[in-house]
């Protein structure tokens, strides 16, 4: 059996007859970290909304764990934790009622423990856990999602744009955060134009431009990828 | 109930307790509802016990008039006054336009029995607070304040494919949106479903009480799921705002006024001037009762002469002016009852060209079941117009048998003679003693609540069709 988890095969998508994505096909195996590159307006938002089920693919197919995403967007929503670019909680809600809020309503309630831990664990100050996310920063409120995130459980996490708004030395936390849980079984797509933490963080990396992945980089078998590799290609367009 | 729905629902409500915006209108509602019904009761309670004193002041009145003639009571007349149903306190209908006290005399049919259908709906009940008029006019614009981001708010924020990605279903989220509404419409009709109690302790009947409740419940539900159906619709809050507030006009204000200016038009109805003339030319035509010498009465003088074999009049050993008197009256009755069942047919064919416009507006639905339950419509009035003018015509018709037994011709020819002819021509103030205890009873709990079935109906069509919408909107979100 397979040990592939997230496919793009051939992924076409169309928003108002312009082509957003054209032919996109990647795959990540569990355990591994992929991360897709690219500059703004690349198609890696609309990846990530195709394989949550938020958008429709024209043609070709997204699978997860082996499901056809467009036709059971429910069921491949059980197996996924989401961290948008713009963090989408509450602002009349604290950061735990926020939590608490979402992870019963995915069917998957935690202990005060558990939530506590994990807003430990993303060093969100104990401080501002009871306060209204109205009045948190950026980084604050990506911090709340991450721990949202984590404790969601799901063995399949989509990330966009995961480390805006986050300081340095949390952007290291969240880093080694994603390393863990991949150490851990869990299967990570992360879309980003930051070249230094996804070559930090992931197995591979695939380079989106207009809506086409023009070059894919893999991970030595000890080390990271090379980051001056990638950035060269980002930077000057040229296919690897 | 799921889970996730009361958390949905719960969570919409935290999220009000945390918004002033939600917190002044809910405190607003609660507090026009909660002082409607009590003003309304206080103020309708208090008529109905100066009704009933009024009555018996009415009577007493009249039972302690002298000797006099029996003509001169016809003339001095008799008050006849509704005490308003129980559920009246909570919608007074169209009583508060048409009146409930009606002046009884002789040759006259008085009152509003030719009251405008156009006023008993369109802007003239915005004068009234009357606990009806802030449930279906005011509450569901609250409603559209408090409600009309539900879905929008979700959407602008992004909050809506991030739960979706939670495997929150829309259809689940909106349901969810909708008992918290549903909760917030509940929690306004308190005072009302409060209000429908002490009217059920005051007589008004199970039947009656139960569905005037369920109606009031159906046509806030019905707005919870127009807000909804907006907010789900809309793609902003603003867009949102304004679509429902479209919604309320033309629901609340013009489908109404549409309605009666429809039935003005498809069946005219004339005037009080008019109809008077009307009525007084037919009466011409039927002589005049105090004349006993008039042409009109020479066949019934002719009938009494030959029943009693007496060559004259005077030799009758009735009064023939007392006879002429019940017999122009009762000829005179069938006129105005003619010219009345005519002008109250109009009314009821106007009112329900405009109730059928309930199929169009729950506004108008809500009210016609509403009056219906509580017996103040128009076919109560008009039960009451019927009621009264029977007792009007058996308190002439006492007064003119008097008139025609409890004296001679002779006597009631003479009466301006001299004192003693006066005297004579009088009769026993014992006599007086004919005003039955008047007591005006609506229709009966279970005809109200079957006369309000087809309203009930209305209502649960226009729900059929939000929550249809809403499905349909629903799955496309």
């Amino acid at each position: 059996m397979s040990d592939v988890v997230i496919s793009a095969a051939d992924l076409c998508v169309t928003v108002q007859s312009k082509q957003i994505l054209k032919n996109v096909s990647f795959s990540a195996r569990k355990g591994e970290v992929l991360a897709l590159l690219g500059g703004n307006g690349a198609g890696k938002s609309t990846t990530v909304k195709t394989f949550l089920g938020l958008m429709t693919p024209s043609s070709g197919s997204a699978l997860l764990a082996g499901v056809d995403v467009s036709k059971s967007p429910d069921i491949v929503r059980q197996k996924v934790a989401y961290l948008p670019e713009s963090v989408m909680l509450y602002s009349h809600l604290s950061a735990i009622e926020n939590i608490r809020y979402f992870l019963s309503l995915a069917g998957k309630p935690q202990t005060d423990d558990a939530i506590s831990a994990a807003l430990q664990r993303v060093a969100l100050q104990e401080s501002a856990w009871h306060s209204l996310l109205g009045g948190y920063s950026k980084g604050m409120r990506q911090k709340t999602a991450i721990a949202l995130a984590l404790l969601r459980e799901a063995p399949i996490l989509f990330l966009d744009e995961p480390t805006s708004g986050l300081d340095p030395v949390a952007i290291d936390e969240f880093n080694r955060l994603v390393s863990q849980l991949a150490g851990q079984g869990a299967t990570v797509l992360m879309v980003t134009h930051d070249v230094y933490g996804a070559c930090h963080v992931a197995n591979r990396i695939g380079l989106l431009r207009d809506g086409e992945i023009v070059g894919m980089f893999d991970a030595p078998a000890q080390g990271n990828i090379d980051s001056e590799a990638v950035h060269s290609a980002f930077t000057q367009g040229v296919k690897a | 109930m799921s889970n996730s729905l009361l958390t949905i629902a719960y969570d919409e409500w935290r999220y009000w307790r945390r918004s002033s915006l939600a917190q002044t209108v809910l405190i607003i509602a609660l507090v026009l509802a909660s002082a409607s019904v009590w003003v309304t009761y206080a103020d309708v309670s208090h008529t109905a016990q100066q009704r009933t004193h009024m009555q018996d002041e009415a009577e007493t009145t009249f039972e302690s008039q002298p000797d006099r003639h029996p003509h001169r009571m016809v003339h001095y007349g008799h008050y006849l006054f509704r005490a308003p149903p129980p559920l009246g306190t909570l919608d007074p209908g169209i009583d508060a336009f048409t009146g409930n006290a009606i002046f009884l005399e002789g040759h006259r049919q008085n009152g509003a029995t030719f009251a405008d259908q156009k006023q008993s709906s369109g802007l003239t009940w915005l004068s009234k607070l009357t606990p009806a008029f802030v449930m279906q006019v005011l509450t569901p614009l609250l409603i559209i304040v408090l409600g009309f981001g539900v879905v929008t708010r979700e959407r602008e924020a992004g909050t809506l494919d991030f739960l979706k990605v939670q495997g929150v279903s829309p259809l689940l989220l909106i349901a969810g949106k909708g008992v918290a509404l549903a909760g917030a419409g509940l929690l306004v009709l308190m005072p009302l479903v409060i209000g429908a109690v002490m009217a059920l302790l005051d007589g008004a009947g199970v039947l009656p009480v139960a569905g005037f409740i369920v109606s009031y419940l159906l046509y806030l539900a019905i707005w919870c799921g127009l807000v909804l159906l907006i907010s789900t619709l809309a793609n902003s809050n603003s867009a949102s705002f304004s679509g429902l507030i479209s919604v309320w006009i033309v629901l609340c204000l013009i489908v109404p006024r549409i309605a009666t200016n429809t039935a003005s038009v498809l069946v005219a109805s004339p005037g009080k001037l008019e109809t008077d003339f009307a009525v007084l030319k037919r009466l011409r035509s039927m002589g005049d009762g105090h004349n006993a010498s008039d042409p009109a009465f020479t066949a019934l003088k002719n009938n009494l002469l030959a029943q009693y074999n007496v060559d004259s009049v005077e030799e009758l050993p009735i009064n023939f002016r007392g006879i002429v008197a019940q017999k122009s009256e009762a000829d005179l009755t069938n006129v105005l009852n003619e010219f009345a069942e005519q002008q109250m047919q109009q009314q009821t064919d106007q009112a329900d060209i405009a109730r059928a416009f309930g199929w169009l507006s729950p506004v108008l639905a809500i009210q016609n079941a509403s009056m219906k339950l509580a017996g103040t419509d128009l076919e109560n009035y008009h039960r009451f117009l019927r009621e009264a003018e029977d007792t009007r015509f058996d308190f002439v018709q006492s007064l003119n048998k008097l008139h025609a037994e409890g004296m001679t011709m002779q006597q009631d020819a003479n009466k301006y003679t001299s004192l003693e002819a006066k005297k004579a021509a009088t009769v026993s103030a014992d006599n007086w003693q004919i005003l039955n205890n008047f007591h005006f009873t609506p229709l009966s709990p279970q005809q109200r609540f079957s006369n309000s079935v087809a309203a009930m109906g209305q209502l649960l069509f226009a729900g059929a069709w939000v929550l249809g919408g809403l499905i349909v909107a629903g799955r496309r979100v």
